[in-house]
C-alpha cells in the first residue's frame, strides 16, 4: 500500500496580457494540474499580488468552451456553427483556397489583422509579421492602441524609456495624465503611494473623475480631447512667468522661439475656454509643476484618442525640457518604457522579404476594407485573424459585422474560444493559454525581462502562435531557416544579447531567475536625460520635431517594419491644439444632434475582452454600464438603473443607466470589452465610434464621439 | 466586488494585509483592519497574505458574514488608513492557534 502524496510544482511565468504591469508569475501545478497562479513576491512591481483580471487565472484554463481543436463553419456565417476537423484537413484548405485567391488576385488580397490579445516576443504583436511578408500579404497597420502616442513620442525625444515608474517613488509633483492607474497601472501606484508619503502632490487629469482621481491631491477635470490645449497653456504660463530652466532648454532643445511662439498663443482665459479647466487652476498648475522638483508626468495612453491627440502628447512630452524637470532622478515623462529593451526588429518581423510596392491598410480601417468602401485592387479575399477581436474592439462595429458577413471572404482565426469575430470565420485554429506556452513576454511598463515558461502541456490540439506560423510557413512551402529555428534559437536573434542593457542577462539565467533588471540604471539612480542625450536627429529634445518634415508617421514596428507607403501627410512640426472631430465646441452641427461626448475606457474585471466571458468575471464587473451626470439623465427623463440606448448615426447599443456626478454634465462613459453578443443590443459601444484617425500615428478615435441617450 | 474583513481578524489585527495592499485601502481601529470598498481594486493581493484567513470577496462571503461588507464599508469611512505594519494584537497568537491556522 502506497500513500499518494500531493506533489505541488512552482514554475515561473509571466503575464500575457496587453497591460504595463506584465506581472511575474507563480504557477502552482498539482498532480499535472494548473491549480494557482499568484504574483511573485520577489518582483518590486509584482510585489506578490496580481489584479482582478488574473482572478480564476488557473482556472480559465480549463473554461469548459475553450477551443480544443481546428474547426470548420457548417453553417451560415455568424451562427457560431462548427465542426471539428484535423490540423491537415485545416491547413490543406487553406492552402487550397490561398493559392487560388493568389492566382486570381495576388497576394495582397490576403491581410492579416492581429493586434496584442498576447503580448510576447515570440506569440505576440509580431508573430506573423515574417509569415505575412513573406506571403506578400497587404501589410496590415496595427493603430489600435499606443501608436499616436509613440509617433509623438518619438518626434519630441526619441525612442526612450524616459522616466522609470519605480523612480515615481523620487518625485516630489506628480501628474497623471488621462491614465485610471488603479485600474490599468495598479502596481505603479504603490510607487506615488511613496511620493506623497514623502510629501509630493499628486494631481490626476481626467475627464472623469475615476477612482484613481478619488486618490489624488488634485483632480482636473478637463473636456475630452482637450489636453493638448492644457499642456500649451502650461508653457505658456512657465515662459510668461520666467520659470524655464534657461540652462537645460539653450544646452538640450531644438526649437524654443518656436514652442515659445505658439505658447504665446495659448493664454490661460483661452485655454480655460476650451478646456473647461479654470484659468486660476492652469496658473496654479504650471506654477506648481514648474517650481516642485522633481515633477513627473505619467501619460496614459487615453491621450491619442481624439483628433488632437498626437499633437497633446507631443506637447506634454516637451513639459519637462522646459523647466529642468529631466535632471532629477523622479523627475521627467513617461508613457511606454519598451524603448529600452534592445530589439532586432528587423529580425523578427523580416521587412527584406516585403516586395516592394505592398500595399499597407490600416486595422482600425478592417470594415471599409471588407465592404468596399474602401477603393482597394485587389479587393480583400481573405482575412487571418490572430491575437484580435475586432468586432467588438474596432470602430464602426456595423462596418466590421458587415464585412465579416461576406461569403467569398475567407476567414480564418485563431482564438482561444469563438468571440463575436471567431463566429464569423470559415476555420477556426486552437490557441495554447499562457501556462501552456514558451515566451519572452514583452513589458511597455517596466524594465525587467520577464521569461513565461510552460507549466502544464497544451490540451486539446492547441498550439502556440509561433508554432502555428511555423505549420503555416510549412504548408505554404517556405523552406526559410527562420521556419525550422526552435524557441530559443529565435529568441537569440530577436534580441542584441550584446547590449549593455542586456549584460549579464541571459537566457538560461532567465530560465532559473524569472526575471532581470536591464541595465540601465536602477530606479534610485536613473536619470536618463539629466545631460540631454535625447535619441533624436539632433540628440536634443526636439520641441520643434525634425521627423515631421516627411510628415506624418506610424511607427515602423506597427507595420511589420515596413518604411514605405507612410501616411504622410503634413504635420506641424511645432506642438499645436486640434479640437476633436466631435464635441459641441468644435463641431456644433453635430452636437445639436448628438449633445453629449463619450469616452469608453477599459474595463476594470475584463482585459479589453479577454475574461467577458467568464461567469465569474462578469459577475464582478457588472453589465454594460451608461454612466451619465444626474443633469442630462433628468432632461431625458432616465432614472438610475432604467436601461437606455446610446445612439449616434453610426449605430447603437444599450446598458444600463447609473447617474453619477463622476462624470461632467455633457459627457457619458460607458467600458469597452463587453461581447456585443453578451449585451442586451448584441451591439457594444463602437457600434457608435467612428473608423477616423488621429493627426499622428493613425491612432483611433474612440473618445472621440458625439452620442445621445435614451430610455429603451 | 471588493474585499472584506471579517471577524477573524479580531483579537489578531496582524496587519500583514496592509504591506501587500498597493493601493493602500486599509482603515483600521484599535481592534481590526477594514477595506474600504470605494478605493479596494479586487486584486486580491491581501486574501493569502493574512494569517488567518479573515479576509472574503464579498462573490465568496458565507451567508453568515454578509454584514461585514456594511461594516466594512462604515468603519472604512470613520477611520484613518493604515498602510504601514504593526504589531499585532497581544492575543493574536493563542487566537491564530485557537482558529486552527
Amino acid at each position: 500500500m502506497s500513500a499518494h502524496v500531493s506533489e505541488t510544482r512552482i514554475v515561473k511565468g509571466a503575464c500575457p496580457q496587453d497591460c504595463p504591469d506584465t506581472c511575474a508569475f507563480l504557477y502552482h501545478v498539482e498532480d499535472g494540474k494548473l491549480v494557482e497562479v499568484t504574483g511573485d513576491p520577489d518582483h518590486p512591481m509584482t510585489r506578490g499580488g496580481l489584479c482582478v483580471k488574473l482572478k480564476d487565472f488557473a482556472e480559465h484554463h480549463y473554461n469548459p468552451n475553450r477551443l480544443l481543436y481546428p474547426m470548420k463553419r457548417i453553417g451560415p456565417k455568424g451562427s457560431g456553427q462548427f465542426q471539428r476537423i484535423s490540423w491537415d484537413e485545416a491547413l490543406g484548405e487553406i492552402k487550397r483556397r490561398w493559392t487560388d485567391i493568389m492566382a486570381k488576385y495576388g497576394a495582397q488580397a490576403i491581410m492579416p489583422h492581429a493586434y496584442l490579445g498576447h503580448q510576447g516576443t515570440l506569440n505576440g504583436l509580431t508573430a506573423g509579421d515574417a509569415f505575412f511578408n513573406r506571403l506578400g500579404a497587404s501589410v496590415a497597420e496595427k493603430t489600435y492602441c499606443e501608436s499616436g502616442s509613440s509617433t509623438a513620442w518619438i518626434m519630441t525625444v526619441g525612442p526612450t524609456g524616459g522616466l522609470d515608474l519605480e523612480s515615481l517613488a523620487h518625485s516630489k509633483y506628480i501628474i497623471v495624465w488621462a491614465m485610471n492607474m488603479l485600474n490599468t497601472n495598479l502596481h505603479a501606484w504603490p510607487f506615488i503611494l511613496e511620493a506623497k508619503k514623502k510629501g509630493a502632490k499628486i494631481v490626476v487629469i481626467d475627464p472623469v473623475r475615476t477612482r484613481t482621481a478619488k486618490q489624488a491631491d488634485w483632480h482636473i477635470r478637463i473636456r475630452p480631447g482637450t489636453d493638448g490645449a492644457l499642456a500649451l497653456g502650461m508653457m505658456n504660463v512657465i515662459i510668461a512667468e520666467n520659470l524655464v530652466d534657461r540652462d537645460y532648454v539653450e544646452k538640450y532643445t531644438l526649437g524654443f522661439p518656436e514652442l515659445k511662439a505658439r505658447a504665446a498663443e495659448y493664454p490661460p482665459e483661452r485655454v480655460a475656454d476650451i478646456t473647461g479647466v479654470p484659468a486660476s487652476d492652469i496658473r496654479k498648475l504650471a506654477r506648481e509643476y514648474a517650481t516642485t522638483q522633481p515633477s513627473a508626468i505619467r501619460q496614459g495612453v487615453a491621450l491619442e484618442r481624439s483628433r488632437g491627440g498626437g499633437q497633446a502628447i507631443r506637447a506634454i512630452t516637451c513639459l519637462p525640457a522646459l523647466v529642468g524637470a529631466w535632471r532629477h532622478v523622479g523627475g521627467g515623462t513617461v508613457e511606454m518604457p519598451i524603448w529600452e529593451f534592445p530589439f532586432k526588429f528587423d529580425k523578427i518581423c523580416r521587412p527584406d522579404w516585403i516586395k516592394p510596392g505592398t500595399r499597407v491598410i490600416n486595422e482600425l480601417d478592417l470594415g471599409a476594407a471588407l465592404t468596399g468602401e474602401m477603393k482597394l485592387d485587389p479587393p480583400i479575399m481573405s482575412l487571418f485573424v490572430y491575437n484580435s477581436n475586432p468586432v467588438s474592439q474596432a470602430p464602426a462595429q456595423s462596418k466590421t459585422v458587415a464585412g465579416l458577413k461576406r461569403d467569398d471572404l475567407f476567414t480564418v482565426v485563431s482564438e482561444l474560444f469563438i468571440t463575436d469575430t471567431a463566429r464569423y470565420a470559415d476555420l477556426l485554429l486552437p490557441a495554447t493559454m499562457q501556462a501552456e506556452q514558451y515566451d519572452l513576454m514583452v513589458t511597455w511598463g517596466h524594465l525587467y525581462m520577464m521569461l513565461n515558461q510552460p507549466a502544464i502541456p497544451a490540451p486539446g490540439e492547441c498550439v502556440p502562435n509561433v508554432e502555428l506560423f511555423r505549420r503555416l510557413a510549412r504548408t505554404m512551402g517556405f523552406d526559410d531557416a527562420y521556419w525550422t529555428a526552435t524557441d530559443d534559437e529565435l529568441l537569440q536573434e530577436f534580441y542584441d544579447w550584446d547590449s549593455p542593457q542586456l549584460k549579464g542577462i541571459t537566457l538560461d539565467r532567465l530560465k532559473e531567475k524569472g526575471f532581470m533588471r536591464l541595465n540601465v540604471g536602477a530606479p534610485n539612480e536613473r536619470a536618463p536625460h539629466a545631460n540631454g542625450n535625447f535619441k533624436t536627429p539632433s540628440g536634443k529634445c526636439e520641441f520643434k520635431a525634425s521627423a515631421a518634415e516627411n510628415g506624418n508617421f506610424v511607427v515602423p514596428v506597427w507595420r511589420s517594419m515596413y518604411e514605405a507607403k507612410q501616411p504622410g501627410e503634413r504635420v506641424d512640426p511645432v506642438p499645436d491644439y486640434i479640437p476633436p472631430f466631435e464635441a459641441p465646441h468644435s463641431n456644433p452641427e453635430l452636437a445639436k444632434r448628438f449633445p453629449l461626448s463619450m469616452v469608453s475606457p477599459k474595463p476594470h474585471a475584463f482585459l479589453n475582452t479577454q475574461y467577458a466571458n467568464e461567469p465569474l468575471q462578469q459577475r464582478r464587473q457588472g453589465e454594460q454600464i451608461v454612466l451619465i451626470h444626474p443633469r442630462d439623465a433628468a432632461s431625458r427623463m432616465i432614472e438610475n438603473g432604467n436601461y437606455v440606448r446610446v445612439f449616434n448615426e453610426r449605430g447603437s447599443f444599450e446598458g444600463r443607466a447609473e447617474l453619477s456626478e463622476d462624470v461632467m454634465p455633457g459627457l457619458v462613459l460607458a467600458n469597452v470589452g463587453f461581447w456585443p453578443s453578451l449585451n442586451r443590443s448584441g451591439t457594444s459601444v463602437n457600434a457608435t465610434s467612428a473608423d477616423k484617425h488621429s493627426g499622428l500615428g493613425q491612432a483611433g478615435t474612440y473618445s472621440d464621439n458625439l452620442v445621445d441617450v435614451a430610455r429603451v | 466586488m471588493p474585499h472584506v474583513v471579517t471577524g477573524n481578524c479580531r483579537l489578531c489585527r496582524f496587519t500583514d494585509c496592509v504591506t501587500v495592499c498597493p493601493v493602500a485601502c486599509f482603515h483600521a481601529d484599535g481592534e481590526q483592519t477594514f477595506i474600504d470598498p470605494e478605493v479596494c481594486i479586487d486584486c486580491g493581493a491581501c486574501i493569502p497574505a493574512c494569517p488567518v484567513h479573515a479576509i472574503y470577496e464579498v462573490l465568496d462571503l458565507p451567508d453568515d458574514e454578509q454584514h461585514w461588507v456594511a461594516i466594512n464599508a462604515e468603519r472604512s469611512r470613520a477611520l484613518p488608513v493604515i498602510s504601514d505594519k504593526q504589531d499585532p494584537l497581544p492575543t493574536a497568537a493563542a487566537r491564530r492557534a485557537e482558529l486552527g491556522y
